[in-house]
């Protein structure tokens, strides 16, 4: 026998076969909407979102969401963090906890990288680059990383596929709104 | 995909019951001959044709409508066939009953039939579900496998073995006589 021959017989099996159980099919339609119906609909997910924040928070949660932010608050006065800097339009801050290098590359350094500092270990990262009144444009590198949207810039560009931040100093657009 | 099963597709993501009851009766046969293959069973397998579609409904979000329904649909029934005969070993059934036939009706129809029919379902289950997605759906091998979620390469070996297994079989109950490939 030929293997085609095979082939023709195996389908025809098959077709007798699925024939035969599909004759149980023929109220399947009516079944699956049945179910579906008794079914209770599925939540979306602003629904178990909403379900989640409003079931009630039991008292331990609440004692210990407190004691959490009391030993945060007090490791946090323990470890004196840097202060946050009085606005500085030339100042160049960055948080990268974890970082290796930090530096600032813009227009104003014919984007030639700048080391930022971060004497204290804390994870955040500066540099004061007096600058001229003007536009500048600018980035960071975290590791060789390019950061280009710093959530201190008045604006952002998009040039080469990468974000660029933008800054004014002295009577730039931040100056022109006030 | 044709419009008019675009737009069904589109009304039961709305929620609409009624157009998913038309997209059941279109696939019905094709999901039953999956599970079916899978589960070797016709009661087994209606439970999971049932569960199949109810699983697809509820997911539907899921699917991607720039690609083929019926590879999502059967690759959902192949799941479900799949969970239900895990469940069915953990359970440790009896071994499954003969499949559905009047012995007097098989005594009149077709012997040869019977047999090859016999002969795919003795395959090994890794065999069954490939044999009926090329014989039956008549799916091309990158489908099969996308269904299945075997490599092609596989599709293939197993597809070869499980039809140079279907012939030995028939060979030895005499169904078939001239082994000449």
């Amino acid at each position: 026998m030929r293997w085609d021959e095979v082939d023709e017989l195996v389908r025809a099996a098959l077709s007798k076969e699925v024939e035969e159980g599909a004759k149980r099919l023929a109220d399947l339609p009516e079944r699956v909407i049945r179910e579906l119906a008794r079914r209770p609909a599925r939540p979306t997910l602003w629904e178990k979102a909403h379900a989640f924040f409003a079931r009630p928070v039991p008292r331990w949660a609440l004692a210990g969401a407190l004691a959490a932010l009391l030993l945060g608050f007090t490791l946090g006065r323990l470890t004196a963090p840097t202060p946050i800097p009085h606005w500085n339009p030339n100042l160049f801050v960055i948080a990268a906890p974890g970082a290796r290098s930090v530096a600032v590359v813009g227009d104003f350094s014919a984007w030639q990288p700048l080391p930022l500092s971060d004497p204290d270990g804390d994870g955040i990262w500066m540099a004061s680059i007096p600058l001229p009144p003007g536009r500048y444009e600018y980035a960071f590198l975290v590791d060789g990383k390019w950061v280009g949207q710093d959530p201190l810039a008045e604006e952002y560009l998009r040039t080469f596929g990468e974000y660029v931040s933008v800054r004014y100093i002295g009577g730039g657009r931040a100056d022109r709104s006030s | 995909m044709p419009a008019e099963e675009l737009e069904l597709i589109q009304h039961s993501l709305n929620g609409d019951l009624e157009a998913w009851g038309e997209i059941v009766g279109r696939y019905k046969e094709a999901v039953f001959a999956v599970t079916l293959s899978i589960l070797r069973n016709y009661a087994d397998a209606e439970d999971a044709t049932q569960d199949a579609f109810i699983r697809a409904f509820e997911n539907l979000r899921q699917y991607d409508l720039s690609r083929k329904f019926s590879t999502w649909l059967l690759t959902v029934a192949a799941n479900v066939a799949k969970n239900a005969l895990r469940k069915r070993r953990r359970e440790r059934e009896p071994p499954l009953p003969e499949m559905d036939g009047d012995p007097s009706e098989e005594v009149q129809a077709d012997l040869r039939l019977q047999a090859v029919r016999r002969a795919v379902g003795e395959l090994p289950e890794p065999y069954r579900a490939p044999v009926v997605l090329y014989y039956w759906h008549e799916l091309p091998l990158e489908e099969i496998g996308q269904i299945l979620g075997l490599p092609v390469g596989t599709v293939k070996t197993r597809l070869f073995r499980a039809r140079a297994l279907i012939r030995a079989k028939l060979l030895e109950q005499g169904v078939i006589h001239n082994a000449v490939g």
